[in-house]
């Protein structure tokens, strides 16, 4: 047991312990967290500064408001009802397209009653999936056609990016892919699959499902290896913008890539967690180390990517 | 100065302080870091609380006796504005006579004459339990009494000749006389005759009464005590009554219901514990508590309470009452850092923060694996409503409200179930935090329906392990002990606690989560 925690200790990996104390509580002020608790006001920031993000559709979180439920939900193309204060990717309804007997397509092929969804955002509403349990609101916002890239390593669903930004650095980065287990989620939690990124490249490299180590997707049983992210270097910049609009030192954006639209900052969140270490099979103690030291204050976006690139090589 | 070291320093400080008088009390005045708790000597404390009304009151009040050469320690009155006397044996007369049991009696006596508002009167003195073993008070001289001209009804007057020339017929003895006596009137099914004397007798003291009655008009000498059991240290006690009788001039005691191992009479008689004129909404309550006695501790504690700094830092200057809270409010830190330690070196999931703790307190009153089982049997319970809610498609403060009272009928139909087979979980389980048990449930169900049924039993299992964990510490008599006696040690778990906070290395349970990571380098 003493082996293992000084052979993890010497890949640089890192526990919770240590993203609170040193990461969280030392860079993200507590009152600027706020700004990514709340996605809608991540989502006016982020447009504010250019950078791209799917489209708000509205904005529910009262009883007037949900009387235009229905009329907000018809959009041919589908969309996304999701907590604006969610966490961990809890609390997201996809609606693929609204069918003409008045009832709902969801994205896992579901169908699903107006009553039904008006009772999500009613639950959305109330708190239920808010980081405090305090009253919350519901967003629609535009449903993401997620570019063909991925295809043959995802299962439905739509799959993101996560770059994790240190003081505006991007130090690692991680492809999220859907399974049948995480029921079209990209979320790592439900089982969804993590594949590490090269910071340089974009090519992904290797995978984790459920915190153990995997090598090919479980439901398409194709290699997760050797496929590079198209717009990779407009994502790192995108995910580096993210820290000039909210000024947290520590941050993890997620970033999707829709097939016209090209790569959309979906969310970005002040507690990244830590499974991205298992995904690209090496601590991230080191290179987060470097960026503490690095100096990025007065650079742009653009050379804090090559600044990052460079630590990560 | 950056945050590690101010909270280095912070720690540093906390701990010295903490030390510091730890070593000091232990060193300078010996007092002794262990100590069996002796139960033979204890604090008791009358405690009564009433409203006054502009009119003149009088509370009169029992207080333990000293007569047969019984020693009353450390005795303490606290009057407020009132007049008190104490007055005892001869001097208390009631319809100007001395009553027998009287002699033995002592009382205490306030007066005041226009008081106003809440008034609170205490008693405390320190006492020896009594145990089977202890010899009982001589009788008085003057036993016998006319009974029978103090027999009003016929009916009664009657039933009793009958019933009392009976039993002497079928006695030889004063012994065996009072043997058939103490059975007939204690059988679970008494003759006709025994059930008329009962009628109109006070019902929590009847069969004592006529027992005593009984025996003192073959004039053999009897009477009803009035005192307290002494189990362990208790903020309500119950009075319970027994008699005492002397057949062929041995004391004897005989307890209704189960054989008492240690008690204490606090007087004699059948008149209840306080009598008050003018005093509205009277309660008193009698607290008890083992007092930790040896000769180091006392004399350490004598040294103390002089010492200059540390004298102040005593609880045992604080009425009895507020010492029993503290006794168990200075273990809960005890249980807190445990479970931070639990949570930042281990890494156990735990269903909210503080909860388990919560719940370990909750164990305190239903012991450990009962509460385990009624933990578990409420959460799951709860968890089954919570699910087929889920279908109602019902908002959520209504939700939590739906589950908060179904956990209160769970436990109310637990007590009531329990109360018909005669276990006594069915009182402790009240004592159950509901509104903890509801948040525990409605956390329990988002966990098994956002992540997985696994995720869900394993953080469950993880607040149950802590739950038990803390209150193995917080109920451990040592540790009561060393926190009572010495309360500058929660400066120590303050440094403690922040030393942990500033811990920045792997869990144990990251060693897990990890572990591939491991192989590869």
């Amino acid at each position: 047991m003493l082996g293992t925690w000084l052979n993890l200790n010497k890949a640089g990996v890192i526990g919770l312990n240590r993203r609170n104390v040193a990461f969280i509580n030392e860079l993200n002020p507590r009152r600027r967290m706020r700004l990514v608790d709340d996605k809608t006001i991540t989502k006016e920031l982020a447009e504010k500064a250019g950078i791209p993000v799917p489209e708000l559709y509205g904005v529910i979180s009262n009883w007037y408001d949900m009387g235009s439920l229905r009329e907000r939900l018809k959009q041919p193309g589908g969309l996304v009802i999701k907590p604006a204060n969610g966490s961990q990717g809890n609390g997201i309804l996809l609606i693929s397209r609204p069918m003409a007997s008045g009832s709902y397509q969801l994205a896992n092929g579901r169908r699903t009653s107006f009553e039904d969804v008006q009772f999500h955002v009613n639950n959305i509403a109330s708190g239920m999936y808010s980081l405090s349990g305090q009253p919350d609101k519901a967003m629609l916002e535009y449903r993401v056609r997620f570019d063909t890239v991925f295809d043959a390593i995802s299962f439905k669903g739509v799959p993101d990016i996560r770059i994790i930004v240190v003081r505006g650095i991007p130090v690692a980065a991680m492809l999220r892919l859907p399974t049948a287990q995480s029921d079209g989620k990209a979320n790592l939690h439900k089982g969804g699959v993590g594949v590490g990124l090269d910071l340089r490249s974009g090519e992904t490299l290797t995978g984790m499902q459920n915190g153990a180590v995997v090598d090919i997707h479980p439901d398409t049983g194709n290699s997760l290896a050797g496929i590079t992210v198209p717009h990779w270097d407009q994502m790192l910049t995108m995910a580096a913008r993210a820290y000039d609009v909210t000024g947290l030192g520590y941050l993890g954006a997620d970033i999707v890539l829709d097939k016209e639209r090209g790569p959309l900052l979906l969310e970005l969140n002040a507690r990244p967690g830590l499974a991205i270490q298992v995904a690209l099979r090496s601590g991230l103690g080191h290179i987060l180390d470097a960026a503490m030291d690095a100096d990025s204050q007065d650079k742009d976006a653009a050379q804090r990517v090559e600044m990052g690139q460079a630590l990560a090589a | 100065m950056n945050s590690s070291a101010h909270t280095r320093i912070l720690a540093l400080l906390c701990l010295t302080i903490g030390l510091g008088i730890f070593v000091y009390k232990t060193s300078s005045f010996q007092t002794p870091l262990t100590a069996e708790v002796q139960e033979t000597v204890w604090d008791i404390e009358l405690f009564i609380d009433f409203m006054a009304r502009d009119e003149p009151v009088r509370v009169e009040a029992f207080i333990p006796g000293t007569a047969g050469g019984r020693q009353i320690a450390q005795e303490q009155f606290y009057n407020g504005a009132f007049g008190h006397r104490v007055v005892e044996g001869a001097a208390l007369t009631e319809d100007g006579e001395v009553a027998p049991q009287n002699r033995l009696n002592r009382k205490s006596i306030w007066t005041y004459r226009y008081p106003n508002d809440r008034k609170i009167l205490r008693y405390q003195g320190r006492i020896t339990a009594q145990d089977g073993e202890t010899p009982i008070a001589p009788f008085g001289k003057k036993a016998q009494a006319n009974l029978l001209a103090r027999i009003a009804d016929d009916v009664k007057r009657q039933a009793f000749l009958v019933w009392s020339s009976d039993l002497q017929r079928q006695s030889a003895d004063a012994d065996s006389f009072a043997a058939l006596v103490v059975e007939q009137i204690f059988s679970e099914q008494p003759s006709d005759e025994v059930l008329t004397l009962l009628k109109d007798l006070p019902p929590s003291t009847a069969r004592l009464v006529l027992a005593r009655n009984v025996l003192i008009s073959q004039k053999i000498p009897a009477r009803i005590a009035n005192g307290v059991v002494l189990t362990g240290p208790m903020r309500q006690a119950q009075v319970q009554h027994w008699l005492e009788y002397a057949p062929d001039g041995v004391g004897l005691r005989y307890f209704p219901g189960e054989a008492l191992d240690r008690f204490f009479a606090i007087w004699f008689g059948e008149k209840p514990l306080i009598q008050a004129d003018g005093a509205y909404e009277l309660s008193a309550q009698i607290s008890l508590s083992p007092v930790v006695v040896s000769g180091e501790i006392a004399a350490a504690m004598s040294g103390l309470a002089t010492a200059p700094l540390v004298s102040w830092l005593r609880f045992d200057r604080l009425p009895l009452t507020t010492q029993l809270v503290y006794g168990v409010l200075v273990t809960i830190p005890v249980g807190i850092t445990l479970l931070v330690f639990l949570r930042q070196f281990i890494g156990v999931q735990t269903l909210g923060t503080f909860m388990p703790v919560l719940i370990g307190i909750a164990f305190r009153e239903t012991a450990l694996w009962n509460g385990i089982f009624l933990f578990s049997l409420l959460v799951g319970l709860g968890l089954a409503a919570r699910f087929y809610l889920e279908r109602l498609k019902l908002l959520l403060v209504p939700r939590l409200a739906v589950i908060l009272i179904f956990v209160v009928i769970c436990m109310a139909a637990i007590s009531l179930a329990a109360a018909g087979s005669g276990q006594n979980i069915g009182l402790s389980i009240s004592l159950f935090p509901m509104v903890i048990m509801t948040m525990t449930i409605e956390r329990m169900s988002i966990v098994w329906e956002e992540y997985s049924a696994w995720d869900a039993i394993k953080q469950g299992m993880g607040s149950l392990i802590v739950a038990a964990l803390s209150y193995l510490v917080m109920s451990n008599n040592q540790v009561e002990y060393l926190m009572f006696h010495f309360p500058e040690l929660l400066f120590v778990l303050m440094g403690l606690c922040l030393l942990m906070g500033k811990y920045t290395g792997l869990r144990l349970s990251e060693l897990i989560r990890f572990r591939a990571l491991a192989k590869r380098s």
